[in-house]
């Protein structure tokens, strides 16, 4: 198997170029995207017999929460690079998804305890283990990066955060099955198909799958930008870099 | 397609049913959270930038006049 692309997109310089590349495309997908997924949902969605207009809600919290369990499995497959073959890059991904998930596990909170207070009267329910466990992804989120500030070595800040975001990846398990291992407050996923009627319908679905899509190519461009300054900074002293700010 | 948008009129929009401070409340929420996380990479962008450039005219500089610079301008930290 030839492994030059592997380490061709490892290098930040060829990180750098090919997502110079990609990203107006991104952007402009994602910027599609949500305005499509945002009117949809605010203007079409139809009231619920029993949810009234708060499956709009539901639109953004299950996009954002969905994604949000990628985080976990993408700073373990990054910090399992770095373990293995101390690639740089690796680590730049995986410093700067941290704090990026904690905003992705406190937004999935907000929202959930925003439909909660109307749908289920109330904001909070600590017996909830689907509530818990996503509060729970939320504190071992912020942890990784106070972990990540507080040892000093780069490298050895970078192990340490690896094997963290890897033990991590248990907690994503519990939230995924929380709610078919006990019996919770919070419901199961709801079924997709086309001929799904009330509020598992097409109507609702639909515009939820159009703002899946975009919170993950918003995940995507977010991550990439805060990727590439993070070369910027380690790389400052690389002729391309120097050439880069020069010619700005 | 306009005939399925569910309103009649802006207030009626903005009243979501009577649900509308946890409907505006929830896309307040997301819109902050998403312009965020977009300009923070950009802004910090420009601020490496402009360091950077800093960086490099102090180097050119030193070369000039002999003397080691990295450490004239150390507000780019190393892990930050």
């Amino acid at each position: 198997m030839n492994w030059t692309w592997f380490h061709k997109l490892g290098s930040p310089k060829s990180f750098y170029a090919i997502t110079s590349r990609w990203l107006p495309w991104l952007i402009a997908a994602m910027g599609a995207f949500l305005v499509v997924g945002v009117l949809w949902a605010l203007l079409f969605i139809p009231p619920d017999y029993q949810q009234g207009y708060t499956t709009r809600i539901l639109v953004v919290h299950v996009a954002v929460a969905g994604t949000s369990l990628a985080f976990f499995p993408i700073m373990a497959v990054a910090g399992t690079i770095t373990l293995v073959w101390r690639m740089k890059l690796a680590d730049m991904v995986a410093k700067n998804a941290a704090p990026l998930g904690a905003w992705f596990s406190f937004v999935t909170l907000a929202t959930g305890s925003l439909w909660g207070s109307v749908m289920w009267g109330t904001w909070w329910e600590w017996t909830d283990a689907r509530l818990v466990s996503m509060l729970f992804q939320f504190f071992l989120l912020l942890s990784v990066v106070a972990l990540r500030s507080a040892i000093e070595d780069n490298d050895k800040a970078a192990r340490a955060c690896a094997l963290l975001s890897i033990v991590g990846c248990i907690n994503v398990v519990i939230i995924k099955y929380s709610v078919e291992w006990w019996n919770v407050l919070h419901q199961p996923n709801s079924p997709v198909g086309m001929s799904n009627s009330g509020a598992n319908g097409p109507e609702f679905w639909l515009p939820t799958l159009v703002m899946i899509v975009a919170v993950y190519l918003f995940l995507a461009v977010s991550l990439i930008l805060a990727t590439r300054n993070e070369i910027l900074q380690r790389e400052r002293k690389a002729q391309w870099v120097q050439d880069l700010v020069a010619s700005s | 397609m306009i005939e399925a948008i569910q309103f009649s009129s802006f207030a009626e929009f903005l009243n979501m049913g009577g649900y509308g401070f946890n409907v505006w409340s929830v896309y307040s929420v997301f819109f902050v959270f998403v312009v965020v996380n977009l300009l923070a990479p950009l802004r910090r962008r420009k601020q490496i930038m402009k360091e950077l450039k800093r960086r490099n005219i102090l180097n050119e500089n030193a070369q000039d006049s002999g003397q080691a610079s990295d450490q004239a301008s150390n507000s780019l930290g190393e892990n930050q």
